[in-house]
């Protein structure tokens, strides 16, 4: 449900820059998401339409990319992928990992006209 | 690139460095609908009332049971009832702060909305989250909700009196935290029966005590 909130943020955003950078339409709008954001992309879409209806986004495209989770190891600097809930370095065991990729919330892009 | 939650991230680093100003230590509770968290605030109202000068900020969907539930204790207690909403965000909080004397408390205990998703994603301005879980949910949800127990800085696994009922395993239970964070304490306690209690207050209070003797 947390994917309500974050659309109601999203669509601010993307009304904002709209404004400001005086489109008349919002075409596309992109954002990444992490895995462990655990995001439902259908929800969230649905929930985007929901709060940018009747509005210069209203016709926007959402297109959601979500991010694998990528830890880089602080013992042997090794860049690793994080499967099965492992969260432990592959090369050397250690679980002092700092995360790279997996828990963003971003806007890439905001593409209109 | 530009992060989606930055208004909740900004107000939620007001709030940081405002209970850091106050040396109050901000402690965000999330877990599930009925593992334990009211009955946790409970007891630990109960055991570090005397000793700390707490306050507690109730997340609750519509109603206001679990702050009545801690009036008894005479404790600055405020209500944000989300109307529906999944989880406490940032704005939340920094709206009723100044409903509290910051200069007179030590800690600030937050009953997040119950649900274990939702509110992980949502930076209060906390100093740590405490996730709880309890027996009676299986033994999966640190598989299953992987971000949580990340990001906690303590697991309080609660009705482990409920074992024998259950088909929880600890051996499972144990082998998913290894793997996800073994560098946090997990605590198995029954908030009801007592287990556990006193290695919970302990951890709690070198926390509570860490932060007002922070330079
Ligand atoms: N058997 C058993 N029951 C417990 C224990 N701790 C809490 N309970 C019971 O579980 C129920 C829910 O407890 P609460 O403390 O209200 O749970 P909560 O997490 O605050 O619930 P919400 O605020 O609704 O999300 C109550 O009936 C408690 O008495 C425990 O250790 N063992
Ligand atoms: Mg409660
Ligand atoms: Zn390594």
């Amino acid at each position: 449900m947390h994917e309500l909130s974050i659309a109601e943020d999203l669509s601010a955003i993307v009304l904002e820059t709209a404004l400001r950078e005086t489109l008349a339409k919002v075409t596309r709008v992109n954002v990444s998401i992490g895995q462990l954001v655990q995001i439902v992309p259908g929800l969230f879409e649905s929930a985007f339409i929901e709060c940018v209806r009747d509005t210069v986004a209203g016709q926007a495209e959402l297109c959601i990319e979500i991010v694998p989770v990528r830890m880089k190891c602080r013992k042997c600097g090794a860049d690793i992928g994080i499967e099965d809930n492992n969260f432990s370095c592959s090369a050397c065991g250690s679980d002092d990992l700092e995360m790279i990729n997996g828990r963003e919330l971003y806007i890439k892009s905001i593409e209109g006209e | 690139m530009r992060n989606i939650l930055d208004r909740n991230q900004n107000r939620a680093n007001e709030v940081r460095r405002l209970l850091a100003e106050e040396k109050v230590l901000m402690v965000n509770i999330i877990s599930s609908p009925g593992a334990g968290k009211t009955t946790l605030l409970e007891r630990t109202l109960g055991e570090l009332n005397t000793k700390f000068r707490i306050g507690i900020i109730e997340g609750d969907i519509t109603t206001d049971r679990d702050a009545r539930r801690l009036q008894k204790f005479n404790i600055p207690i405020t209500l944000i009832n989300t109307e529906g909403g999944c989880h406490l965000d940032s704005h939340s909080i920094s709206k009723v702060l100044d409903t509290f004397s910051l200069k007179d408390l030590d800690v600030i205990f937050v009953e997040n909305v119950g649900n274990l998703v939702c509110p992980s994603q949502f930076d209060l301005g906390e100093n740590f989250k405490l996730a709880v879980v309890s027996t009676a949910e299986g033994d999966d949800k640190p598989a299953k909700y992987p971000m949580l127990f990340r990001e906690a800085r303590a697991v309080l696994l609660n009705k482990v009196d409920l074992i024998p009922y259950t088909n929880f395993r600890m051996l499972n239970f144990r082998k998913d935290m290894e793997k996800i964070n073994r560098n946090i304490p997990v605590f198995e306690l029954s908030c009801t029966r007592g287990d556990g209690l006193g290695a919970w207050f302990e951890w709690i209070s070198s926390r509570i005590t860490e932060n007002c003797n922070r330079e």
